[in-house]
């Protein structure tokens, strides 16, 4: 039973534990963040793509500036630089860009990015020298026109046609650096070669001015399509196309992610349904029990009071019974009172009986009768007294038989008045029993000096004719007991009870000699043991527990009262009385147990009495 | 409403004008910035290691056997003698303001400061070190091993190490220079020379290589544009190719990283070469080869004495 419920009770809890890690792991499944990592991501390559377009807007500020700050040309490529590292790092986080097709397109944007980098570089070399040579041209040529203006002896028309040729060839480098076309490029190289004819008409000091604007202007005609080439090349090199397609990529992911996030959800909601579908269920279940509880505890509550009204019919039976019972209890009670008062007085007077009718025979069998025939003798001799006393056969007997009757009458008279004295202790006895019973209701308890084994006499001594007529042999088996203080009216009580049983128990007895052994015992040095032992009809098995029960008995004119009240007796001298048998014919062993309170002035117990009866 | 229009435009005008005048003053240069916001236990870790020869494979060279900070931040020798004892091929550029050039080494082949450090000690003619013996000797030294701990997750390893070397290296700025004091608005502080002087700078067209923020290091250019220095020069060696050693690309040969001009009067000798002792043969040099100009002895001059002015302070004392 209990394995079952601890077995259940696990159950229980791994089921629980079940269904929770299932919603963690669904809810985790169809978490949001995954949204928001896919927008720090395009973030990301949405600023690297902003940071792209402010490096070619720098380019195209660079390429019309005369003097420029090339810082504006690196700054953006460390930022993307720093932002693609970013970049990676947030996607291998998120164990992206693990497929080949993430891996082609970081190649890719690498690969550009290189590509572009090094282009700018090169652009910038190659557009700062241009840039320089450009904006020196004019100052180049003012030299040589303001030094061609102070040759003062020369021929006027070919000073000005070489004023002309080099002003032409000026103007044409610089629109071939806002055209730059192959027209142009021919242009320039005529003008060249005529400034290198020109050079050689004009005085040596025109050379070395002469030489570095040809030098400029070769230095524009080489790098300016070098610069217009590189900066298609950086405008074709596909950056902003590589990120957009990672970011169409991550667009992709995301859906994929988002889909796969729905999905999740779809099962969160599936499965939160079904939840909620066991709930609702298990509330249904539960609110089910609560009313099959209700209905229980109604249907008890109701077989409760019905009980309850029975018990109280029962009760008023009962009390109607009991006020029925304490009547007749009661007088019960006053019968048992005077059974119990009739029981000791019968016994006792038994005792007086005896005694009277000893008294009465040795009366009626008086000696002194004699005396009256020996008077007769006497009077029929008034005259001759003397002869008759001494010639006289009669009379010389006569004295001699007086004498002996005197003798006799005495000892006749002596044993009367024992006799009486008896009488008037029985008498005494039955006076106790009366005045015992009178105040019985206050279960007095008189406490008097007693030697037990005068005690033992007494009741062997009022049970003495029965004891003689049944032929019962009293054996004492006294050990040398102490005066006790005592209520001698109980233990009375008891003793006269119990050897009047013996004696009857053994009444039966013809196969061998009835023998009733009488016992006084010290158990310690607080308990007196006195047994009366007799080898009669025994007590069955059964009847042991129920011998001192009020109104058990065995013998047809007994009326079950005597073991009950020598067992109440016992109890109120704070004793108890008990009962052995081997079984019925084996003889049967009462033994009372009394508080062995010693007498005062008692130091050594007295010494045991013997007697026979 | 109408009335306002008029007023706002004008407002608009007047800030423009404001902006770009601040702009014609500086033009395109650009005073230093602030110290960058960086770990001080790391900044310190990299001073150490600055000073700590056991970068190199004998235990002879630190960064600042040739990167003397008390001397420009370079060696004053046209080629810095390396582990072996033999002169370097190029000439030691300075570490200060390094952290402003977009690339490192004469020939831009190091992307970043951590990337130069990593290259310097594994070469065989510098440190001639390799990263597993620096890292050995370094996390054998207990006080490291703690700084490092505390200052880095990983503890020393060669990421931490090259970090911070070039986080000590971030905070070697010069700043302060008179002339940077005069682009942050205190015009007086230049002579009238030197005024000139960097007009002429910009006249004759040095500014279109040596602008921006460090005054250069941030284009490549090539040396000899307008006239063949190497064939002038003579002797050509693997170095002269520049760039080209490390693209390959014929459009990258004698290409070189435009050096910054800051404090360039205190860390002569000049060029990948080491080739100029003196200023004013630099920028003869300069003159001939790359603008294919020249200009007057005046000018040169001026120009001489407006480089001058770019010299910055370290702890507080000028370079």
């Amino acid at each position: 039973m209990k394995l079952t419920h601890r077995r259940g009770l696990l159950l229980l809890g791994v089921s629980a534990a079940l269904l929770a890690s299932v919603l963690v792991y669904l809810y985790f499944m169809s978490k949001a963040d995954e949204t928001q990592n896919y927008a720090q991501a395009r973030d990301l390559v949405r600023q690297i793509k902003q940071y792209n377009s402010q490096w070619e807007n720098e380019i195209l500020k660079a390429r019309i500036t005369i003097s420029h700050n090339y810082d504006p040309l690196v700054s953006p490529l460390v930022e993307m630089t720093r932002l693609w590292q970013a970049f990676e790092t947030a996607e291998a986080l998120h164990g992206q860009s693990d497929t080949p097709a993430w891996r082609t397109a970081h190649a890719d944007y690498r690969d550009a990015l290189a590509q572009k980098s090094r282009l700018v570089e090169q652009f910038k070399s190659h557009n700062a020298v241009l840039r320089n040579s450009l904006a020196f041209l004019p100052t180049a040529e003012d030299g040589i026109q303001a030094q061609l203006g102070q040759l003062a002896d020369a021929d006027k028309l070919r000073l000005h046609n070489i004023a002309t040729d080099t002003y032409d060839l000026m103007l044409s480098s610089l629109e071939f650096a806002q055209m730059t076309t192959d027209d142009k490029a021919a242009d320039i190289l005529v003008g060249l070669n005529k400034l290198a004819i020109n050079k050689d008409r004009l005085p040596i000091e025109f050379h070395a001015p002469i030489d570095i604007l040809s030098n400029h202007i070769a230095l524009i005609l080489r790098e300016q399509p070098r610069v217009n080439q590189l900066l298609e090349q950086i405008e074709a090199v596909p950056v902003a196309v590589r990120l957009d397609d990672i970011t169409l990529m991550l667009d992709r992911d995301e859906r994929a992610v988002a889909l796969v996030d729905q999905q999740y959800h779809f099962y969160l909601l599936v499965f939160s349904t079904l939840l909620v579908l066991l709930l609702i269920y298990m509330a249904i279940r539960l609110m089910r029990s609560f009313s099959e509880i209700n209905r229980v505890n109604r249907a008890l509550l109701s077989a409760n009071d019905e009980l309850e009204q029975r018990v109280e019919e029962r009760t008023r039976q009962l009390k109607d019974t009991q006020s029925e019972l304490l009547d007749t209890a009661r007088q019960a009670g006053m019968a048992e009172i005077a059974t119990n008062v009739l029981h000791n007085v019968g016994n006792v007077l038994n005792s007086v009986n005896i005694s009277a009718d000893l008294v009465t025979r040795k009366l009626r069998t008086s000696k002194a009768l004699g005396l009256g025939k020996a008077m007769q003798l006497i009077n029929e001799h008034p005259d001759d007294l003397g002869r008759f006393l001494s010639e006289d056969a009669k009379g010389k007997m006569l004295p001699g038989y007086l004498n002996q009757l005197v003798e006799a009458i005495s000892l006749e008279q002596k044993e009367m008045a024992d006799e009486l004295t008896q009488l008037s202790k029985s008498v005494d006895h039955i006076k106790d029993i009366v005045a015992t019973q009178q105040s019985y209701a206050g279960a007095s308890t008189l406490l008097e000096p007693l030697e037990v084994s005068t005690l033992l006499e007494d009741a062997l001594r009022m049970n003495a004719g029965a004891l003689t007529r049944h032929h019962v042999t009293v054996l004492k088996e006294y050990d040398e007991v102490p005066r006790i203080m005592g209520d001698k009216h109980r233990l009375l009580l008891i003793l006269i009870n119990l050897i009047s049983n013996a004696k009857y128990a053994m009444s039966d007895v013809c196969n061998h000699a009835r023998n009733m052994t009488l016992g006084v015992k010290r158990l310690d040095d607080d308990t007196l043991q006195i047994s009366v032992t007799d080898e009669g009809e025994g007590i069955a098995p059964e009847n042991i527990t129920r011998i001192f029960a009020h109104g058990f008995t065995t013998r047809k004119e007994g009326h079950g009262f005597g073991l009950h009240s020598c067992a109440l007796a016992a109890v109120e001298m704070n004793g108890h009385l008990l009962a052995y048998s081997d079984g019925p014919g084996k003889g049967a062993r009462f033994v009372l147990q009394i508080p062995l309170i010693i007498a005062e002035g008692e130091s050594c117990p007295s010494p045991a009495t013997g007697a026979s009866c | 409403m109408a009335h306002l229009l008029p007023l706002l435009v004008l407002a608009t005008t007047l800030g423009s004008s404001a902006t770009s005048l601040a702009q014609s003053v500086g033009g395109p240069l650009m005073p230093l910035p602030v110290l960058p916001q960086v770990a001080a236990e790391r900044v310190e870790l990299g001073r150490k290691l600055f000073f700590d020869p056991r970068l190199s494979s004998n235990n002879d060279l630190s960064c600042a056997s040739c990167h003397q900070l008390d001397h420009g931040g370079a060696d004053r020798l046209p080629h810095s003698l390396g582990v072996d004892g033999k002169p370097l091929p190029v000439n030691t550029p300075s570490v200060f303001n390094a952290a402003l050039n977009f690339r490192q080494f004469w020939d831009g082949r190091a992307q970043t400061l951590e990337q130069q450090a990593h290259l310097v000690v594994q070469s065989p003619t510098e440190m001639g070190s390799d990263w597993t013996t620096v890292v050995q000797r370094i996390a054998a030294d207990p006080q490291y091993r703690s700084s490092f701990a505390q200052a880095y997750s990983d503890g020393v390893s060669e990421h931490s190490i090259q970090n911070a070397l070039a986080t000590f290296q971030r905070t070697l700025l010069t700043p302060g220079s008179r002339f940077d004091r005069y682009l942050q608005g205190n015009t007086e502080i230049l002579t009238t020379e030197e005024k000139y002087g960097y007009q002429r700078f910009q006249e004759y067209g040095c500014i279109a290589c040596h602008q921006g923020v460090n005054i250069g290091g941030n284009m490549f250019q090539k040396f000899g544009v307008l006239g063949d220095y190497f064939k002038d020069r003579g002797n050509p060696t693997e170095a002269d190719l520049g760039r080209y050693n490390v693209t390959g690309e014929e459009d990258d040969r004698h290409v070189f990283k435009v050096p910054s001009l800051r404090n360039v009067a205190v860390t002569a000798p000049y060029f990948h070469d080491g080739s100029a002792a003196t200023l004013e043969a630099a920028v003869d040099v300069m003159f001939r080869y790359q603008l294919g100009r020249t200009p007057s002895a005046e000018d040169k001059a001026l120009i001489v004495q407006f480089l001058k002015t770019l010299t910055g302070e370290w702890e507080g004392k000028p370079l």
